[in-house]
């Protein structure tokens, strides 16, 4: 099991240093996917020994909603198949290299911290994810590459929970469940609204509220 | 009673949103603001009591549900007006009030939970109510504004979280998975004090989008600039408490711990960082509500600034929190009816406004000498004892800047509004009927209670302060 644990988080990391260097809509839509099947697997493997009700709603967050319901959303707002995002000053392969720096150095940050509570290969995983997402995010100008990387930075979320073995009560995993859920219906609808004000969607149009 | 508060709280939302009546839906609210009342007073009551496993009564969250319930009560009398006046359809109405009711429970949530993951869930729901309310207008503004303020929130909220989870994680150090306010307080001195400097410093980061604090305050002004001016007075006073009590909630576990004067020390730099920051855009706006909105910015830094210095900083801090309240809200309150005589919220084309509008000039003037803490506002008071605090603790260099940048603010001010109230004449066509006597008479009474606060100092709200801060290192 252990095994199947480090392929998948290996699997995960990939798909980051994709997402980092994808520049096409539904490139980030079929790894959003990808990634949402890859946190079930890993869910599962480490939390089988929960009862079925929160068994239950994890596949819920990670299968249905994650690899399920947010790409078809996105997929559904998304008109324009070929949408080509609106790319920042670092492009192309430097973008891989930029990722790469980012896992390199979550990886050394995660075994300097390492101990019993703390799971060094989640804890990359989680910390690259945040980061990519969070480097996305500024480097990116187009508004649905910004829905994406708010995704990625939740999935980074999920795995660091995963890392550090917290336990929250029901409240708060349906809390985080509702959070996902709504801010892609609401970001959602509002890409709709966006695009029927502005031309395109590109981030620099939403400047008009300034001082 | 926790469980009816949230099954109200639903029943009465989802009413306001399915019931496409202006008239019902309005009732709904003030029903809310009851029903809260009502809730007030059963809490206080039970002050010290825990409501199950998640909830608590302490008198810091009486203090802000008092507000809560005072401001949503003036608010929701102002929406009924400025509704009519912008002649709303009625779903646009409805979503609005069933916003303010899901956004007013939210907060009410994240003053009454003794839990940090719940505390963190309550907070993101006030940012789904929150861009219900922002949204409000409809135009391009608006939808920037609310795009902008989710996009970040939503960072914001997760960046918290990965706080809480590194609380989580110091915790099963010790072998404890309860992450409760008073769990983590007992063991936080035990806890990798590594952990909880993290902890502390994502907490700080993530929440600051809520009080309106550096480093994610932008979409917190554009927020307050593109809503309806009710929605930027609860932006300014109610949310603004609800940010301040969330990291407050932290500040006071790990308050026992060799961090303490670390979280001092971050405290204060990010106090200071928001007031220079509040500083430079005062004398740069030109936009009345983004002026307001960079004072309550200010008036942030400063909280965080008494508060960073303990002892009576705690109850500067406090006390500072519950004046701006009252105050920001009035004047936001008082701006809703500029915009409808003048149709505009730029000050190059609003004018002579105590001639135009004598009782609605009188509340600008008022509420303009309050927020600058001259006497007898109460805002005077805090800032007497925020100074005092930081000579205490022999930080006169800071003390120095404080007031420099303060006088700054306050220049920033003084040009704008002194020039709409008595220099400049509008450039704009002007609609006396918009002034409404009423609205202007409940601002003026909420000020005027500012100024009996700051005059009187009633024994009943210092002790109550005092109350709420005992758990602190005084």
């Amino acid at each position: 099991m252990q095994t199947f644990d480090n392929f998948i988080v290996i699997l995960f990391i990939i798909s980051l240093v994709y997402i980092a260097k994808a520049e096409m809509i539904k490139s980030y839509i079929g790894l959003l996917t990808f990634q949402g099947f890859l946190l079930f697997g890993l869910a599962y493997s480490e939390l089988r020994e929960l009862d079925a009700f929160q068994l239950i709603f994890i596949l819920v967050e990670t299968l249905i909603v994650k690899a399920g319901f947010v790409p078809f959303f996105l997929t559904r707002i998304v008109k324009v198949k070929n949408h080509r995002n609106n790319t920042g000053p670092i492009k192309g392969y430097y973008s891989v290299f930029v990722a790469g720096g980012i896992i390199v150095g979550s990886f050394i940050a995660a075994h300097l911290m390492h101990n019993e509570h703390l799971q060094v290969k989640y804890f990359t995983a989680a910390i690259s994810s945040l980061l990519i997402g969070l480097f996305i995010a500024i480097n990116h100008k187009d508004i649905l590459t910004h829905l994406a990387s708010y995704l990625i930075i939740e999935n980074g979320i999920f795995l660091l929970s995963l890392a550090l073995g917290s336990e929250m009560p029901m409240f708060v995993n349906a809390a985080i469940l509702l959070d996902i859920f709504s801010s892609i219906l609401i970001m959602g609808m509002f890409f709709n609204k966006l695009k029927d004000y502005f031309q395109n969607t590109d981030i620099g149009q939403l400047s008009k509220l300034k001082d | 009673m926790i469980s009816l508060y949230l099954i109200v709280t639903a029943v009465l939302a989802l009413a306001a949103f399915f019931i496409r009546k202006n008239a019902i839906t309005h009732a709904l609210v003030f029903a809310y603001v009851i029903f809260l009342a009502g809730f007030g007073i059963f809490m206080s009551h039970h002050v010290g009591e825990y409501f199950g496993e998640y909830f608590f009564c302490d008198y810091l969250g009486l203090i802000f549900l008092a507000l809560l319930i005072i401001i949503t009560f003036v608010s929701a009398l102002h929406y009924v007006t400025s509704s009519k006046n912008r002649s709303n359809t009625p779903a646009i109405i409805a979503l609005h009030n069933a916003g303010t009711i899901f956004f007013t429970g939210a907060i009410t949530g994240v003053y009454f939970t003794s839990h940090f993951g719940v505390l963190w869930a309550f907070v993101e729901a006030t940012t789904l109510g929150a861009s219900v309310l922002i949204y409000h207008n409809r135009n391009q503004d608006s939808l920037e504004a609310t795009w902008k303020y989710l996009f970040v929130c939503s960072i914001g909220i997760a960046i918290a979280f990965a706080g809480i989870l590194f609380l989580g994680l110091a915790a099963q150090e010790k072998n404890n998975s309860d992450i409760s306010f008073a769990g983590i307080k007992a063991i936080a001195a035990s806890l990798n004090q590594g952990w909880l400097k993290a902890c502390f410093l994502l907490i700080v980061t993530g929440f600051s989008v809520k009080m309106g604090l550096v480093p994610l305050f932008n979409v917190d002004i554009d927020a307050k600039d593109a809503s309806p001016s009710q929605v930027g007075a609860s932006l300014s006073s109610v949310l603004m408490n609800a940010g301040f009590v969330s990291i407050y909630r932290f500040y006071e576990a790990f308050s026992d711990t060799s961090i303490l004067p670390w979280m001092n020390r971050f405290l204060l730099i990010t106090g200071m960082a928001s007031l220079f920051f509040a500083a430079v855009y005062s004398l740069k706006v030109r936009n009345i509500k983004r002026l307001f909105a960079y004072s309550s910015m200010e008036h942030a830094g400063l909280v965080m600034v008494a508060f960073s210095c303990g002892g009576i900083g705690y109850f500067a801090a406090i006390l500072h929190l519950i004046m701006h309240s009252f105050i920001k809200s009035s004047l936001f309150f008082q701006v809703s009816q500029m915009h409808r005589i003048y149709n505009s919220k730029w000050d190059d084309n609003i004018g002579s406004y105590l001639r135009v509008n004598p009782l609605g000039g009188l509340v600008l003037l008022l509420g303009f000498i309050s927020i600058i803490a001259l006497p007898p506002s109460g805002l005077f008071i805090s800032e007497l004892l925020m100074m005092q605090a930081l000579i205490t603790q022999n930080l006169w260099w800071v003390a120095l800047l404080v007031v420099a940048l303060v006088l700054v603010v306050i220049y920033g001010l003084s040009v704008r509004i002194l020039g709409i109230l008595f220099l400049k004449k509008s450039t704009v066509n002007i609609t006396p009927a918009g002034a409404t006597l009423w609205e202007s008479v409940i601002q003026l009474c909420i000020l005027v209670f500012v100024f009996y606060l700051g005059l009187f100092r009633p024994q009943a709200v210092v002790d109550t302060i005092y109350a709420a801060i005992q758990t602190l290192p005084l």
